[in-house]
């Protein structure tokens, strides 16, 4: 067989990707669910899959043994939870075969406990099949509703799938949302995707909402976050990470490993930053008194 | 009569350009096209013992002079887990 190099278009290893993913997960036990790109319904989708990367959503009690087992596979850490995403959601590992794999602990924009939300869109599962691979997926409803809620934090890249999966959608389709939000607790990242954030206004979570969809300096968002937390220690939690560097941006950032003086550095430049910003955002304040 | 088929540990994604097959979840990704793709496809849909036949009626080769080289393609499949 030849064994020269060809490339593989990346909608191809994205799907492999997805077979690998659940193949290592039925042989541990880890429940998860294919979510974006090509586990989504093509009816909610009707341009087609896209994307650079595989999305799963793991049941939060299996994350520990599924990540165990994908270093074990050839899956390198990329960005992890506390550095990848200021949400601390998901961790993304990059695989020499299959690419970019973003493994999700629970999904932002949702209120109720991780693995109560799990449960409530496991239940409901389906499966379907990719490179030739049964693939746990959300139901068609689930689907919807997790791209509204991730259309939250997209605005631009995502619009076209709030057209799609609720601007367009029937009335009984969108019942059948609203009672899936409803019982997920994710009233005010579905209100932001879809133009229906103000009604939400004295809700803990407005403003973060607010921020993350519409766009805000970065103190303002930790703000936000503080306030959004739901009880003092993870506010306080909150507050801790805010200034701290993100080695793993950073690196990426750099195409190597940053040094401890650039890290230090780095810190230095975000404290700047953040004074600036809330300098910046006081006298914003002074100028429409 | 002995049937090939791909296993369950094998991914397959086939497009326009080519047969991806790969073995999960380590990879690598093998890519099949023209003959290769053909002769794949001709081992997981009958006897192993015709696919230089079958391959040949649809190139309009010679049996007698592909078999050599089919036979060892599909052992060379079978060999990487790809087939069984």
């Amino acid at each position: 067989m030849n064994e020269s190099e060809v490339s593989v278009p990346l909608p191809v290893r994205l799907r492999f990707g997805h077979a690998a993913i659940q193949h290592l997960a039925d042989g541990i036990g880890a429940d998860l669910l294919h979510i974006k790109g090509a586990a989504v319904d093509p009816s909610l989708r009707p341009g087609g899959a896209a994307g650079t990367d595989v999305d799963v959503l793991v049941r939060p009690s299996h994350v520990e043994v599924l990540d165990r087992a994908m270093r074990q596979h050839g899956w390198r850490l990329y960005s992890s939870f506390e550095n990848g995403s200021p949400f601390g959601h998901a961790q993304t590992y990059l695989h020499d075969a299959w690419g970019y794999v973003d493994l999700h602990r629970y999904f932002p924009g949702i209120r109720v406990d991780p693995s109560r939300a799990f449960e409530r869109l496991w239940k409901d599962r389906q499966e379907i099949e990719i490179a030739g691979v049964g693939c746990r997926v959300p139901n068609v409803v689930g689907q919807a509703v997790l791209l509204v809620l991730n259309a939250a934090r997209s605005p631009d890249r995502a619009r076209g799938d709030v057209r799609a999966v609720w601007a367009e959608a029937s009335e009984p389709r969108r019942a059948e949302m609203e009672a899936l939000v409803a019982d997920l607790d994710a009233p005010v990242a579905f209100a932001a995707a879809v133009g229906r954030l103000e009604r939400f206004r004295g809700e803990r979570d407005y403003r973060l909402w607010k921020i993350v969809s519409k766009g805000g300096s970065r103190s303002a968002e930790w703000w936000a976050r503080f306030r959004a937390a739901p009880t003092i220690g993870m506010a306080l939690r909150v507050v801790s990470r805010a200034p701290l560097v993100n080695v793993d941006r950073l690196a990426h950032r750099l195409g190597r490993t940053p040094t401890r003086g650039e890290i230090v550095a780095e810190f230095f430049r975000r404290m700047v930053r953040a004074v600036r910003e809330a300098w910046l955002a006081v006298r914003h304040r002074g100028a429409r008194q | 009569m002995t049937r090939l088929r791909r296993p369950p540990g094998v991914g397959l994604v086939t497009d326009e350009a080519a047969l991806y097959a790969a073995r999960l979840p380590d990879g690598p990704i093998v890519v099949l096209t023209g003959v290769a793709a053909l002769i794949w496809s001709e081992a997981c849909a009958g006897d192993r013992e015709t696919v230089a036949e079958r391959v040949a009626r649809a190139t309009d080769a010679a049996p007698d002079a592909i078999r050599a080289d089919v036979d060892a393609f599909v052992t060379d499949l079978v060999a990487r887990g790809l087939l069984e």
